[in-house]
């Protein structure tokens, strides 16, 4: 059921990033100072896509260019990389993220060696942005996020090891079937699930399963742990797009919650530039809104002062400046308190599977 | 008169003075018609050169060399000889200055001290050998001091022969301990420092110490001025006054200094005559209405002249009287006599001395209240005019919330002690002072009233105010000059009126590029700087200060930085922590300047030298052995602006010099990632190898030179990356064949079958320039180009 325009084979990959290189060489030919434009990724350079319905890179670009010595460092590495990842997609090897950091190490110049993780990672993106293959076709991944999935879903992963056949539900564990790196080899066979779950906590995930959410309403439970990896995002959006399912997202009641919601539906800043492939425009939030710790009289803990500046920025962000959004976010600075999934505890265990999800969907229309 | 009859003779006048010119005729000095002859003109040459023999001193000899001799050990033999014949004048001692300038040394006593010095220690006269340019022979004398009389004595004198053809030597010998020798070539070298137009050398045993002259530019010749009334001593004054053709004091002011014209003469001499004399203090005339009726104390003391007279004399004295408001008592005395000659004219009676002052000694009684009117010695009416007028003063003078009681106590004592201050009230300031002193005492003692140092102040003031400068004329300089306490007054007097700064051409400064000159040449460094201050003034004395810097090179950068002190040119060794140059030093910060100063104060820790000199008629030093400059805030001032004005150009060098290691560092780190980045990228792409030159340069913001060739068409690109224009000289060397200029802007030059084009081209920021010529394809080329800096350039030819 995977769409085609997804999927870049490696030879197409490799020419992407040979062609980058050769624009460098061109610069040098012509007795230019090599560079490279890369749009700016912070909060001010989104712009909402209207045609997608996602927030995408504005026109705000900032410059790599050989004219410092910082620059002319970077770009000596962002050449190392792609000689890299030339030669792991001649090979159809892939790597993490941090072994590329690690591989480094072992590149003969050290000025071309990276001093961290994250000037590697977000290399990686450089390189993804202007070269327009995903890192998943570079065969980079990231560490195992370790999020699952548990459902009345059946799929086929091409694996390594060959196709395997799961259903969701029937042939996984207590644990759920585990999202792989790159979502798009899974295929769809059949579900008969009603809408997706999305949830924050593996400790609410784990009392939903437990509860039997999954079997009473016929949801696909998607664990996010925290902040989704960009596989579950791009799962949960394959999910809604292919099976037409009506996505929920279930997080705690606090602004860095929001903000889980916020990657899911309108795509994050880092990855604005893969927000038509990653985000779910149409996935709708649950709470705990700020509405609900004073309708259902929650625990509470105070707004510490970072929260409530988490708070005032969101206020700024364009992906939260909505009637709806801005509303809460209002009410929550008002009350100046923050409530967690769990405290719905405080009305028994049942409570959450048997009165608020239902009460909640039912107000969304998703029940 | 035989000066003036010379003088108008050698002016070309005819001169007649019957017995004198017949005089000069038989000396041979004038010929039968009276015109001065060969043998007048070089006498009075003579005359003149003498003269100025006597105004000179060592100051401006140019020091040639010093040398030692061998045995004895450790024995300096100083020689010092002059360029012209008028140089000598260590025989005779001056008398000493009556005028300033601005010298190396003022009265001949450094010379003196070294003759004897030598003469004590190795007993061996000074030997001096000089001889005068264009003169047969050489004259040498030996001379020894007469520690008796402390006069000069010639031993020998006889005449030489000398290989030098002009020049003065002297040889003294002296024994010394050698272990301040590094203090010695120190002094050596600095000396050389400020004078860079004198070559020295010092032989020693065991070490050549020879500094080259920097320029053959003399110093200026220094000005003699005369000194300003607010720059002399009291022991000068009065030698100038012992010394003076005048008579007169305000012709002394006058003649003897600087910018004293008739005016200031004028107002020297009151304050002088106010210091000296003192005033008279003047008090109101009593009014028609008082009881005091001054008509009438005057007609009892007048007999025998008629009553007519009387009558009109008194009554005359006391109409005149009650038109001052104020009468001091010689004011009273002149009027007293000018009323006096008229009556006598009209009456035809004679007012003698005695009537005269005796009338005066009425009405002054009337006027201060002491007279014995109604015949009674009433003692608490003795001074009631006085008391009532000096209430009046000293109310107003004090503050309004001083109790009325007291400011009476105070009056009272007060005009008791005027009353018994002698019969004409004269007072100096001091005195009144005392008065006024002494009477608050009095009244805080009995009267337990308060009078601080302002209310006391005023009080003086307000009489002083009143009181009056006597018309006494001031005593004749020969008066001045023998009595100590009066020359005193006279300085004071001098110090206190206000007169126009010393004039400050008279200064003659090494000047800024001398100094450098001379720092260059001693010292071997990266970088020198110095400046050269405007001519400013303190007390009565000009001076000017300068300063040097020399950063870098050779110099010890782990130490604190040399601070070499002078004062007219003469390096100052000992007391550097007392003297204003190293405090001033030791307050800049010089991390403001970009030098090394631990804790940001005191002498920078750096490869530098600093020096200072102070250029005056009088450099104003701790102690008589002139070792330390005073701490005077003017002079102060200036040694700060000076170091500071040479340290901005220090602070731009380093930062210049700072900016270029930093392109130099870029350009190196650039050197080695851009080549890996290339060939990375000629490995990944499987493209050829790649010339990078061209990008470097433009990432360096460097002009690029470039060559190009098509055929026998040349092509010179010069490319300005930076952000300035750039003017550069290009000279291309083409080998081989003979190039044809296409335009004609170069200049072409053939030296043994080489051709040196040469272009000067500007190029703007960010453009670029093309130069082409035309040679034969199997010429050789070389371009190389000037008026950029190495780092900022990249030539790809």
């Amino acid at each position: 059921m995977s769409t085609d325009s997804d999927t870049t084979t490696n030879a197409e990959a490799r020419d992407q990033l040979i062609d980058l290189a050769a624009d460098f060489y061109d610069q040098f030919a012509e007795g230019d100072v090599p560079s490279m434009q890369i749009p700016t990724r912070t909060k001010a350079n989104i712009v909402f896509d209207e045609d997608e319905h996602v927030w995408v890179y504005g026109d705000r670009e900032s410059t790599r260019s050989a004219k410092t010595i910082s620059g002319a460092q970077k770009l000596l590495k962002a050449v190392y990389t792609i000689d890299f990842l030339a030669e792991q997609l001649d090979q159809d090897r892939s790597s993490t993220l941090r072994e590329l950091y690690y591989l480094s190490e072992s590149w003969d110049l050290t000025e071309a060696q990276f001093a961290s993780q994250d000037e590697s990672n977000s290399l990686i993106e450089d390189l993804e942005i202007v070269s327009e293959v995903k890192r998943e076709d570079f065969h980079m991944r990231p560490e195992e996020s370790g999020a699952t999935v548990m459902g009345p879903l059946h799929i086929r992963e091409q694996t390594r090891r060959g196709e395997r056949e799961i259903h969701c539900q029937e042939d996984v564990g207590e644990g759920g079937y585990q999202i792989p790196n790159n979502p798009d080899t899974i295929e769809f066979l059949d579900t008969s699930a009603e809408f997706v779950l999305c949830v924050e906590t593996g400790g609410m995930r784990d009392r939903l399963v437990e509860n039997g959410f999954d079997e009473a309403y016929d949801a696909l439970v998607v664990h996010l742990k925290g902040q989704p990896a960009r596989a579950t995002r791009r799962l949960t959006k394959r999910l809604h797009d292919e099976l037409d399912l009506p996505v929920t997202v279930f997080t705690d009641g606090d602004p860095w919650s929001y903000r889980i919601y916020g990657s899911v539906s309108y795509g994050s800043i880092k990855s604005a530039h893969l927000s038509e492939y990653l985000a779910t425009p149409e996935a709708e939030f649950i709470g705990i809104q700020p509405e609900d710790i004073v309708d259902y009289e929650l625990p509470t803990d105070p707004l510490g002062d970072s929260d409530v500046n988490a708070l005032e920025s969101e206020l700024e962000d364009p992906r939260f400046q909505t009637d709806y959004w801005e509303e809460q976010i209002e009410l929550q600075l008002e009350i100046e308190k923050k409530s967690e999934q769990q405290s719905l505890a405080s009305y028994g265990l049942d409570f959450v599977t048997d009165t608020y999800l239902p009460e909640r969907l039912g107000e969304m229309g998703v029940l | 008169m035989y000066q003036s009859l010379i003088e108008d003779a050698l002016d070309g006048q005819h001169v007649e003075k019957p017995r004198y010119v017949h005089d000069l005729t038989e000396m041979g000095l004038l010929d039968d018609s009276h015109r001065p002859t060969g043998k007048l003109h070089d006498l009075w040459a003579t005359v003149q050169r003498l003269h100025g023999v006597t105004e000179t001193d060592m100051c401006l000899l140019p020091v040639k060399s010093v040398e030692a001799v061998d045995p004895p050990e450790y024995v300096y033999d100083i020689s010092v000889p002059g360029s012209t014949g008028c140089d000598e004048n260590f025989v005779v001692v001056n008398d000493g200055a009556l005028s300033v300038k601005n010298s190396r040394g003022q009265q001949g006593i450094g010379i003196s001290a070294a003759v004897l010095y030598s003469q004590l220690t190795s007993g061996k006269p000074a030997k001096i050998t000089s001889r005068t340019k264009g003169s047969d022979e050489a004259e040498y004398f030996e001379l020894i001091i007469d520690t008796d009389t402390n006069e000069p004595e010639i031993d020998v004198e006889e005449t030489t022969t000398w290989d030098r053809t002009h020049g003065t030597r002297i040889e003294l010998e002296m024994e010394g301990n050698m272990r301040a020798r590094t203090q010695l070539h120190d002094y050596i070298k600095h000396t050389a420092v400020v004078n860079p137009h004198a070559r020295i050398e010092l032989r020693e045993p065991d070490a050549h110490i020879k500094s080259e002259r920097a320029t053959d530019q003399l110093p200026d010749e220094t000005e003699e001025i005369r000194p300003h009334p607010h720059g002399v001593e009291l022991g000068t004054l009065i030698k100038m006054l012992e010394a003076t053709d005048s008579y007169s004091v305000s012709g002394f002011l006058q003649g003897e200094f600087t910018r004293v014209g008739a005016t200031t003469a004028d107002k020297v001499i009151d304050n002088f005559r106010d210091r000296h004399y003192g005033r008279e203090m003047a008090w109101r005339p009593p009014g028609a209405h008082e009881d005091a009726d001054v008509a009438d104390a005057v007609e009892r003391v007048v007999a025998n002249k008629g009553a007519d007279a009387t009558a009109e004399f008194s009554q005359r004295v006391a109409e005149a009287l009650a038109d001052y408001e104020r009468v001091a008592y010689h004011e009273l005395a002149e009027l007293v006599d000018d009323v006096a000659d008229d009556v006598e004219e009209k009456y035809d009676k004679t007012f003698g001395s005695t009537v005269r002052e005796k009338a005066v000694e009425a009405a002054w009684s009337a006027v201060t209240g002491t007279g014995e009117h109604d015949g009674e010695d009433d003692a608490s009416d003795g001074v009631e005019q006085l008391r009532s007028d000096v209430y009046a003063l000293v109310d107003e003078a004090t503050s309004t919330r001083k109790d009325d009681a007291h400011v009476q106590g105070l009056a009272e004592r007060l005009a008791a002690k005027f009353d018994g201050a002698g019969e004409t009230h004269r007072l100096t300031r001091a005195e009144v002072r005392e008065f006024v002193d002494r009477s608050a005492d009095a009244t805080e003692e009995y009267d337990d009233a308060t009078f601080g140092e302002t209310a006391r102040e005023k009080t003086l003031d307000a009489l002083w105010d009143i009181a009056r400068r006597v018309p006494d004329d001031p005593p004749n300089v020969g008066t001045i000059a023998g009595e100590r306490d009066t020359a005193s007054d006279l300085l004071e007097a001098m110090r206190e009126t206000d007169i126009i700064s010393p004039p400050t051409d008279c200064l003659a400064p090494i000047t800024d590029d001398l100094i450098e000159a001379g720092l260059r040449k001693e010292f071997d460094a990266d970088f020198y700087a110095a400046s050269t201050r405007e001519a400013s003034v303190h007390g009565g004395d000009p001076f000017i200060v300068e300063a040097g810097l020399a950063y870098g090179g050779e110099l010890e950068s782990e130490s604190s930085a040399d601070v070499l002190r002078f004062a007219n040119r003469v390096p100052l060794v000992y007391q550097r922590g007392a003297c204003a140059t190293t405090d001033v030093v030791k307050q800049i910060n010089w991390r403001n300047y970009n030098l090394n100063q631990p804790g940001g104060s005191g002498i920078p820790t750096d490869a530098a030298v600093i020096m200072v000199h102070i250029a005056s008629t009088n450099v104003p030093f701790t102690s008589e052995s002139k070792d330390a400059v005073a701490n005077i805030p003017e002079i102060e001032s200036e040694i700060e602006l000076a170091v500071r004005e040479a340290a901005r150009e220090l602070k731009s060098y380093l930062k210049k010099r700072r900016s270029m290691q930093q392109r130099r560092e870029k350009q190196d780190k650039l050197a080695t990632i851009l080549p890996e980045m290339a060939e990375k990228l000629t490995e990944v792409t499987d493209r050829p190898q790649l010339d990078i030159d061209d990008s470097l340069a433009r990432i360096m913001n460097n002009v690029l030179v470039e060559r190009d060739r098509d055929g026998d068409a040349v092509e010179l690109t010069v490319e300005n990356n930076s952000d300035r224009s750039a003017d550069v000289e290009l000279t291309e060397i083409v080998a081989g064949a003979e190039p044809t200029l296409a335009n004609g802007d170069a200049s072409v030059v053939e030296m043994d079958g080489e051709w040196f084009l040469k272009w000067s081209v500007s190029v703007a920021s960010g453009d670029a320039a093309t130069l082409t010529y035309e040679v034969s394809e199997d010429a050789d080329f070389d371009v190389s180009v000037e008026g950029i800096e190495d780092e900022k350039l990249t030539i790809n030819a």
